[in-house]
């Protein structure tokens, strides 16, 4: 990772009470740095969709501070900070308003007043990184759900925005768009250095894709720190209604009431295959018989 | 009920669908002031027959055609029937209801058919234009028209949420169907009423996070549009020819009126 890296998003002390009195954020801390990956996890009420209200400035903090790049929320023009943070919202249907997929692209670089040219070129560019350039001319209303969200997603690229912000992105997919997308994601912070926050409660994937994860409940932080910290504790995952990745979950069970002698938790299937191959006696396993996926 | 909307035959490669949006709506426009000083009703139910011969060409199944002039076609037969009964003096023939005589008139069954015929030719013209031109591009050529951008921006954001919101009323209507909710008039009027309340509520969600999907865009009122292409050639010529054609028809039927 090298040195100290600048603060794609800073928040300090923030409180956020809905009108109707609820309570969303009590004292919320929460820190991503530049080209980091973090996931916000929490069950439904948690506080995930009102911070990241807060961070794109659909919400204004009751009290607290908000910084994004080192400036806080509310020195930043609209178009300072809608070119520094993009939403992805959960539905798509919410944030594809354009007849046909080329114009949706287009519409904020055509905010930004950019010349046509520069619009066509980020529209094939953002197209193109999502897998979505056949789709250019189609009417949004003749797409699948999977389209629809990976046009979404290319719609807030278009605006170019430092800090990418998700909501539930995974929400309503089948297993092969789910990963089409975290794939995506992941290609957009490891190759554009892209800093990433996405809001889930889907655990399965997280392991390999974020660096950090940060666990909500009731509207604090329960504990933030890397996938392997958090997932080892279980109380605290039980606490945020939450659970372990399936194959966790199983190693888990197999340690504790199997004896079986596991060393840690794996997070992920490749994880796990280590450690199982290590316990199989060397003679039980066939080589080669078929490759599987990590 | 969706197939009223359905817009999948625009996307289709033929000859109208490749003609510039902007030439179609000239030609139609043309056709329309046509048909509505139309004196007889040979040029409403001339234009009438092209259009329809037109969609059959084009393979729009008949059953769409038939639910989308369904409405036209309704206020046509009222037309004629109001028409022929309380205009005109030379009578035709007598019928009775409920104990009371109505007499229809040769004056009011013509002016009937007459009214009825331009009803059914401009709803044809309408209708061949939206089955061969996508809603998003006669936008475009509204917009190249000089429309209000204003105007046009409720029409594409309509035209958007028409099919989202359709989706969800579909399924509310199927759950209150799955617990009876249509079983008897009394309960189906109380769903419908649930069903149109639920509609309304969804549509201002929707407009509530679809403008701030657009505010996180760079939205700030006025919605950006594309720069159009030069109209060409050939789609000049077409607009030439279809606006000359649509002339000598009137003015032939000017003559003939005459």
């Amino acid at each position: 990772m090298g040195g100290k890296r600048m603060k794609a998003i800073a928040v300090t002390g923030v409180h956020f009470t809905y009108d109707d009195g609820t309570e969303a954020l009590t004292g919320i801390d929460f820190h991503v740095e530049e080209g980091e990956f973090v996931a916000v996890l929490g069950s439904n009420g948690s506080g995930k969709t009102t911070l990241i209200q807060l961070l794109v400035g659909l919400l204004k903090a009751k009290s607290g501070r908000i910084a994004i790049g080192g400036r806080e929320i509310g020195s930043l023009t609209a178009e300072e900070l809608y070119q520094r943070v993009g939403l992805v919202f959960q539905n798509p249907n919410d944030q594809l308003f354009a007849a046909t997929v080329e114009e949706d692209v287009a519409f904020g670089p055509r905010n930004l007043k950019l010349p046509e040219e520069e619009v066509q070129v980020r529209v094939t560019e953002v197209l193109a990184a999502v897998a979505a350039l056949p789709l250019r001319g189609r009417a949004i209303h003749h797409l699948s759900f999977g389209e629809q969200k990976r046009v979404s997603l290319a719609g807030v690229l278009a605006m170019r925005p430092s800090v990418l912000i998700l909501d539930e992105p995974t929400a309503g997919l089948d297993p092969a768009g789910e990963a089409q997308m975290m794939q995506l994601l992941k290609k957009l912070n490891r190759e554009e250095r892209m800093t990433v926050i996405l809001a889930t409660h889907s655990v399965d994937m997280l392991p390999l894709f974020a660096n950090r994860i940060y666990v909500l409940d009731r509207g604090r932080v329960l504990q933030q720190g890397p996938s392997e910290e958090i997932f080892c504790h279980q109380e605290m995952i039980d606490r945020a209604k939450l659970r372990l990745p399936y194959v966790s979950r199983l190693m888990y069970e197999m340690k504790r009431h199997d004896g079986v002698p596991i060393d840690g938790l794996p997070l992920t299937i490749g994880e796990a295959r280590a450690q199982l191959l290590e316990l199989i006696p060397k003679e039980m396993i066939l080589p080669g018989i078929e490759e599987i996926g990590s | 009920m969706f197939d009223l909307f359905s817009d999948i035959f625009t996307y289709r490669d033929n000859a109208l669908t490749r003609i510039d949006p902007r030439a179609k709506l000239v030609i139609a426009l043309a056709a329309l002031i046509a048909l509505l000083t139309a004196e007889r009703v040979v040029l409403p139910l001339f234009v009438f027959g092209i259009c329809l011969g037109t969609v059959i060409t084009l393979r729009i199944p008949v059953k769409l055609v038939a639910v989308r002039l369904a409405a036209p076609l309704s206020i046509v037969a009222v037309l004629v029937v109001i028409q022929t009964f309380f205009t005109g003096t030379t009578p035709l023939f007598t019928i009775t209801f409920a104990g009371w005589p109505f007499t229809a008139k040769v004056e009011g069954l013509r002016q009937g058919v007459f009214l009825g015929a331009r009803v059914l030719g401009s709803v044809s013209v309408v209708f061949l234009l939206g089955v061969v031109t996508p809603a998003h591009r006669i936008f475009q050529a509204l917009r190249w028209f000089r429309i209000s951008r204003n105007w046009l921006e409720i029409a594409i954001l309509m035209y958007r949420y028409i099919f989202v919101l359709m989706d969800r009323v579909a399924d509310l209507a199927s759950a209150q169907r799955l617990r009876l909710g249509y079983t008897a008039r009394g309960r189906a009027m109380r769903s419908f009423t649930a069903l149109a309340g639920a509609t309304i509520i969804h549509s201002l969600e929707q407009a509530n996070r679809t403008h701030d999907a657009m505010r996180l865009r760079g939205y700030r009122g006025t919605m950006p549009f594309g720069p159009l292409p030069a109209l060409g050639r050939r789609d000049r010529l077409i607009t030439a020819l279809c606006l000359i054609g649509i002339i000598s028809a009137r003015l032939l039927e000017w003559g003939a009126s005459g």
